[in-house]
């Protein structure tokens, strides 16, 4: 009986640390809702009361929103697509054949998972420049398609997969391509799918290269479109920002509510070494 | 026929079909090698010159752009910044994490699924989003953060324009993005942990703490050492996002730090050379830190046989 309670003690941190996770969020989709004299009047309180429209309607009447949408889309959709291929192509080659410098070429591709981007940002630039490609969705897809944490998560489900399965395949003399995509895609679909989530949530959110490499306004992502309603002088439309703000976490949200167990099970793997 | 590898079932057949292997590799490898070898390379070459990325000659100046990067007081000012928010972001994304995952293995019985998905949800959401809600928390005349305080009879400070408490309030959206992933990861070890070898301690008296010690540190350090290096890793590349869009490395480069220097020369300053040398210099930060981890595993492993 007394063990009991005591256990139960230990929910208090963990709810505390779901508060403290969670506060942004409430503020973020509470201010959305709030005009500006709520906004500065009740910046504390967590309901919009009455709830109002006006920041969305502005969102949505005042500015390209739906230019930025298409625009993430199509950068986080080939992002997501080309990875997907690329990275089961090579972890197939990785988990199936044996070849010289294997060991060698699969740590040089998990060392790009630790070393930062920054590095790399001026003679990609460089590079995104000389092929014509700045201020195009093509230079923000390519030089982010290098992912070695793909390949490493690719290769650690295919290793789960039994070899005989594999073998009677082999026996009716399949070609490896045709093993690939008759035996193992069918067999990997979950993870597979996780992971391609993963890709296309990273790819959606990302600000920095993007920020870089587009010029255009009417190129701009969505993470990129809200550093127009910020400003540094104090002057900003707080209300407009969490209305963009609240749009641009939307989509990687929903697609986490779908596919939350296939998505912590891949994460939790990540960390597993061998 | 078990335990060979498939499609070499005798040996010849591995050097048969090994250009296979390479075929399959070759859009992998083409990526790694023109978008991130190429590219560190090119820093290397870069470093040695003065360019200012518009001129259409380079000039060859040898190794002034390390000189004068060791010769002035910014690279120890950027480098304290670093270490000051490395040591925040070890704290709230690994010491933390570690914590709360041996809670969440080992010390509740309900709820685990909940809280693992909950917690891991702000993983989710982007940085740019997350820059935008933080700023406005920190904001000191009327953001929420401002109002707690002025109730309790304290001025706000200007979380931005202050420094020190500029890291801090950069750290904090960091760790706010960061808790969940290194918290689930960590979590996956801590199940690993055999319950039957915490039962037996616990019949024998031992405190939550002790358990922690003798059983649960040394059997899932090397998670932890996984986790403890992407704290730093991905939390110097997340920081990129906020101080980008915050501060700009501000004030007086009291938010800048070794792997945001490498994009404001660049970018800010269009000193090439210097930005390269900084970006060498950086990568030689990072070869250490995942030298002294591969040499610290590598302990551990044998201390294990």
């Amino acid at each position: 009986m007394k063990i009991s309670k005591l256990k139960k003690l230990w929910h208090l941190p963990l709810l505390l640390a779901i508060l403290v996770q969670f506060w942004p969020l409430i503020f973020m989709i509470s201010t959305s809702f709030k005009d500006m004299n709520q906004i500065f009047q009740a910046s504390l309180n967590p309901l919009p009361i009455p709830p109002t429209m006006v920041n969305y309607e502005t969102v949505l009447n005042n500015f390209p929103f739906f230019t930025f949408l298409n625009n993430t889309l199509f950068i986080a959709i080939f992002i997501t697509v080309i990875k997907l291929v690329t990275s089961v192509l090579a972890a197939f080659a990785f988990v199936y054949y044996d070849f010289k410098y294997k060991e060698v070429i699969f740590n040089s591709m998990l060392l790009t998972f630790f070393i930062p981007f920054t590095v790399l940002i001026m003679p990609n630039y460089l590079l995104m420049s000389k092929l014509g490609l700045l201020n195009t969705p093509w230079g923000v897809i390519l030089p982010q398609l290098v992912d070695g944490m793909g390949i490493f998560l690719m290769r650690q489900t295919m290793r789960g997969i039994p070899k005989a399965l594999l073998e009677a395949a082999i026996l009716e003399n399949a070609s490896p391509l045709q093993v690939l995509y008759k035996v193992i895609l069918p067999l990997i679909r979950p993870s597979a799918t996780a992971i391609s989530i993963f890709f296309f949530i990273d790819a959606w959110n990302e600000y920095f290269w993007p920020l870089l490499v587009l010029q255009d306004k009417g190129m701009y992502t969505l993470p990129l479109a809200l550093q127009m309603f910020i400003s540094a002088e104090g002057g900003s439309e707080w209300g407009i920002a969490m209305a963009v703000a609240m749009l641009t976490c939307l989509p990687p949200l929903i697609l986490y509510f779908v596919s939350q167990r296939f998505i912590l099970n891949t994460f939790m793997q990540s960390g597993v070494k061998g | 026929m078990s335990g060979i590898l498939i499609f070499i079932r005798e040996e010849n057949n591995m050097h048969k079909n090994n250009w296979q292997a390479w075929l399959f590799l070759l859009p992998a490898m083409l990526l790694f090698l023109i978008f991130f070898y190429r590219p560190l390379i090119e820093n290397l070459y870069l470093s040695f010159f003065q360019w200012n990325m518009i001129s259409p000659t380079m000039k060859f100046v040898g190794i002034t752009n390390y000189h004068s990067i060791f010769a002035g007081a910014e690279l120890l000012k950027i480098f304290f910044n670093t270490i000051f928010l490395v040591f925040i972001l070890l704290i709230l994304n690994f010491v933390l994490p570690y914590i709360y995952s041996y809670i969440l293995g080992h010390l509740i019985t309900k709820l685990q699924s909940f809280y693992r998905s909950a917690l891991f949800l702000p993983s989710t959401i982007s940085l740019a989003v997350a820059s935008i809600i933080f700023l406005w928390f920190y904001n000191p005349i009327a953001g929420p953060l401002s109002i707690i305080l002025n109730s309790i009879g304290l001025e706000s400070p200007r979380w931005f324009k202050e420094d020190g408490l500029v890291i801090i309030a950069i750290a904090t959206i960091i760790a706010w993005k960061s808790f969940g992933y290194n918290l689930i990861v960590m979590l996956a070890a801590m199940v690993a942990v055999p319950k039957e070898l915490i039962e037996a301690a616990k019949l024998e008296n031992a405190s939550n703490w002790i358990v922690f010690k003798r059983i649960i540190l040394p059997m899932t350090s090397p998670t932890a050492l996984y986790v403890f290096t992407i704290t730093i890793v991905f939390g110097l590349q997340y920081m990129l996002v906020p101080v980008n869009m915050i501060t700009q490395g501000g004030p007086n480069q009291g938010s800048s730090n070794l792997v945001y220097i490498v994009y404001q020369y660049a970018f800010v300053f269009f000193q090439t050379g210097k930005s390269a040398a900084f970006a060498v210099l950086t990568m030689i930060f990072y070869v250490v830190i995942l030298l002294a981890k591969y040499k610290f595993i590598d302990k551990k492993v044998h201390y294990e046989n």
